[in-house]
């Protein structure tokens, strides 16, 4: 429906006074076309493509004479973006800062993105942590925490995240991730469902003091998808590896965190994770049916239950999705 | 039996409380109206948050197709009889659950009917293909372009996706149901003797004409129940319109059309003039969106305009990939920070500022002021005008899932 269309039934349900539609009407006559989202995207896109690319460009120059000159601009950019970063700092706040635009964010994230590569630069070519790799891994982590909290960006704090638990992996199987190819093994699991859980934690407190209360999203679903998927995974293991938690404790632990999902979803309305406490819980109800039905050898009368399982649990899955603000009294 | 699969209400109502909404966001529309629209105009129908929509989605299929599996144990895998036994309660369970759920592109609706056209256009084919081979037609195993068999089977399939987007207008069936239209057209042309030469400029005049059509069939009030599908579909018919004519589209489809193994593809007639409609279309697309504005015309700009960037690289190699990346990213962000702080001020009806913000230059406050002191009754609900709800958002660190 066209807004003027939209302004006329509005005004004959007596549901505006004549002044203020032709106010809406001079808004809409006169209103810039926004170019926000586009701008955004293309910056975005810019800041991906010119990272990226001077990140391989300063490996394959590694012997030239242009060597220094990339790494002279590597720097010098990341410098000049932290530096306009900081000049539209605003004063900390544990609330949500008040923002100067968008262009500072993308730059403090720019300026992130180049001190990674910057970093492994200098590491891979003259060794400057050694082979004291948990160094190497942890200093990101800690620069990218600072960052995040002091220019209160949520991206930077996901990139945080994300090198604390390099840094984990790292720490706890220093050469399984060369050698095997095989992240989910064994303590690696474990230790991603111990991070995970400390992780939430950290949303939940966060969330309970007020301290960058939102944040406690970005730590609440990275926090549970990690966690979920390691306990998930090394449920499925065929080969579980020594010292991995037995599906005795995994399926509780996964069945309590979506509960736990679920709970939070219903207090902050965060749909996405409602669907993936479902999802989860879904997946390991089904795997301790199909455990059962194979340990009681039942043949063929196992084979006949699944075969009605499946349609009707998701079918119950669905009615439970359709009827979930009955259930879960939302708003 | 009505056409509508869905009340026609819900858009109406729907497009309504969108745009209060929007209203409401810039600040010309206080909360208590806000609300009182919301009462005047009611939501009765049942879509959820996208996310759970998505998980509604994935349960619907895989307990659909369970029972399709389940359907088919006891047809004991018979081909037809599984499809069809399948088909018949399929259909009648979207009917039922629409109605009876008031279920209006909630995720499980759009799993029942996509499965569900799935269905018919397997059975399509298996009766063209299968059961006509029996009456005379040469045994033909693949569909091949340009037979008059794929043209019975796309006609049936157009048929099908039609009715169906008629009656459903869901948005994904409306696109197949176009790009379906589209297949048919360059079949029916690869029958004719020079069908091939004519093929780019055919569909790409065609999609021209269904976008002139879309946008005109947007106008009017009556389409309310389709608009969705045309905002949509005039987006795709620019789409096809460019691939049509780009290049490569044009130069490996010809290829791909040639008899036998080709082992590269040979260059075309025409092809200079290729090369222009795959630079210009994207630019003409740009500066048009600029200049109505119009934000489909900009979108297909910057697809296009990709794609185009991906022919020229696919043909020749321009830069190494990094300093292409590195360079071509250094021109994108110093492009998109440049026209962030021109736009910060609007210049020439753009803005950089998001579309909800409100308008710092609209001094509303005066004129609801001013109104309200000559029209009583009408004084509580302008008294309560909200200058509030701007909201911008940074890269990445504020996000609202």
């Amino acid at each position: 429906m066209s807004p003027e269309s939209i302004l006329a039934e509005l005004q004959t349900r007596q549901l505006l006074p004549p002044a203020q539609a032709e106010l809406i009407r001079t808004d809409e006559a006169r209103r810039p076309f926004s170019l926000h989202r586009e701008l955004r995207l293309l910056l975005y896109l810019g800041i991906v493509l010119l990272s990226g690319g001077l990140g391989v460009l300063i490996y394959q120059h590694i012997d030239d004479i242009g060597h220094g000159v990339i790494v002279a601009a590597i720097t010098g950019l990341m410098l000049a973006c932290f530096a306009y970063a900081a000049r539209r700092l605003q004063p900390f706040t544990w609330g949500e800062a008040p923002r100067a635009g968008f262009l500072p964010d993308y730059a403090l994230l720019l300026g992130c993105l180049l001190f990674v590569t910057l970093e492994t630069y200098l590491q891979v070519q003259y060794g400057l942590f050694g082979s004291r790799y948990g160094l190497a891994t942890v200093l990101p982590a800690v620069v990218f925490f600072a960052l995040a909290y002091r220019f209160d960006h949520r991206g930077v704090l996901a990139m945080g995240i994300t090198a604390l638990a390099t840094w984990i992996g790292v720490t706890i199987q220093p050469l399984s991730a060369f050698v095997t190819n095989d992240f989910w093994h064994s303590r690696l699991s474990t230790a991603a469902i111990v991070l995970g859980l400390g992780l939430m934690l950290a949303g939940l407190l966060a969330e309970r003091y007020g301290r960058k209360a939102h944040f406690a999203f970005t730590y609440l679903s990275l926090g549970s998808n990690l966690l979920l998927l390691a306990a998930t995974a090394s449920l499925l293991d065929f080969t579980p590896g020594y010292g991995s938690f037995p599906p005795v404790v995994l399926v509780p632990l996964i069945l309590l965190v979506c509960a736990a999902l679920v709970w939070y979803a219903r207090r902050s309305h965060s749909y996405l994770l409602l669907l993936m406490g479902i999802g989860y819980a879904y997946v390991a109800v089904t795997y301790v049916l199909v455990r059962l039905i194979a340990a009681t050898e039942s043949g063929e009368a196992g084979f006949t239950l699944l075969l009605f399982y499946v349609p009707l649990s998701a079918a119950g899955v669905v009615l439970l999705f359709v009827n979930i603000k009955k259930i879960l009294r939302l708003k | 039996m009505s056409l509508y699969a869905y009340d026609p209400i819900w858009p109406r109502h729907e497009a309504i409380q969108e745009q209060a909404t929007r209203w409401h966001k810039r600040g010309l529309l206080s909360a208590e109206q806000l609300t009182a629209v919301q009462a005047a105009f009611p939501l009765t129908f049942y879509r959820p948050h996208l996310f759970l929509r998505i998980g509604l989605f994935l349960f619907t299929t895989l307990g659909a197709l369970a029972g399709v599996g389940f359907v088919g144990m006891m047809c004991q895998f018979h081909f037809l009889g599984m499809l069809l036994l399948s088909l018949a309660i399929g259909a009648v369970v979207l009917e039922l659950v629409v109605r009876g759920k008031h279920l209006y592109h909630s995720g499980a609706d759009n799993a029942l009917l996509y499965l569900e056209l799935a269905g018919l256009v397997t059975l399509i084919f298996y009766l063209v293909y299968r059961q006509l081979n029996q009456y005379g037609y040469e045994d033909v195993q693949d569909p091949v372009p340009g037979t008059v068999l794929l043209s019975v089977a796309l006609l049936f399939t157009l048929v099908v996706l039609l009715l169906a987007t008629l009656r459903y207008a869901d948005r994904l069936v409306a696109i197949a149901t176009y790009l379906n239209a589209l297949l048919l057209l360059g079949n029916l042309l690869l029958m004719l003797p020079h069908g091939t030469l004519l093929l780019p400029f055919a569909l790409g005049a065609a999609s021209a004409g269904a976008y002139v059509w879309f946008t005109r069939q947007l106008r009017q009030p009556e389409r309310q129940y389709y608009h969705r599908c045309l905002r949509l579909l005039r987006g795709v018919a620019l789409g096809t319109a460019y691939l049509s004519v780009n290049y490569w589209a044009v130069r490996e489809g010809n290829a791909a059309l040639l008899p036998g193994y080709v082992y590269q593809s040979p260059q075309i007639p025409l092809a200079p003039l290729f090369y222009l409609f795959t630079a210009g279309i994207p630019l003409v697309y740009l500066l048009q969106g600029l200049r109505r504005p119009d934000r489909t015309w900009l979108w297909l700009g910057l697809l296009t305009a990709a794609f185009s960037v991906f022919t020229l690289r696919y043909y020749r190699s321009v830069l190494p990939a990094p300093w292409a990346a590195t360079l071509a990213g250094a021109l994108l962000t110093g492009v998109a920070v440049w026209a962030t702080r021109y736009l910060r001020r609007p210049h020439h009806g753009l803005t950089a500022a998001a579309d909800e913000a409100e308008d710092p230059q609209l001094n509303l406050e005066s004129l609801i002021v001013a109104q309200t002191a000559h029209s009583a009754p009408t004084a509580t609900e302008a008294a309560g005008v909200q200058f509030g709800g701007g909201h911008s958002g940074g890269g990445g660190a504020t996000g609202a899932y």
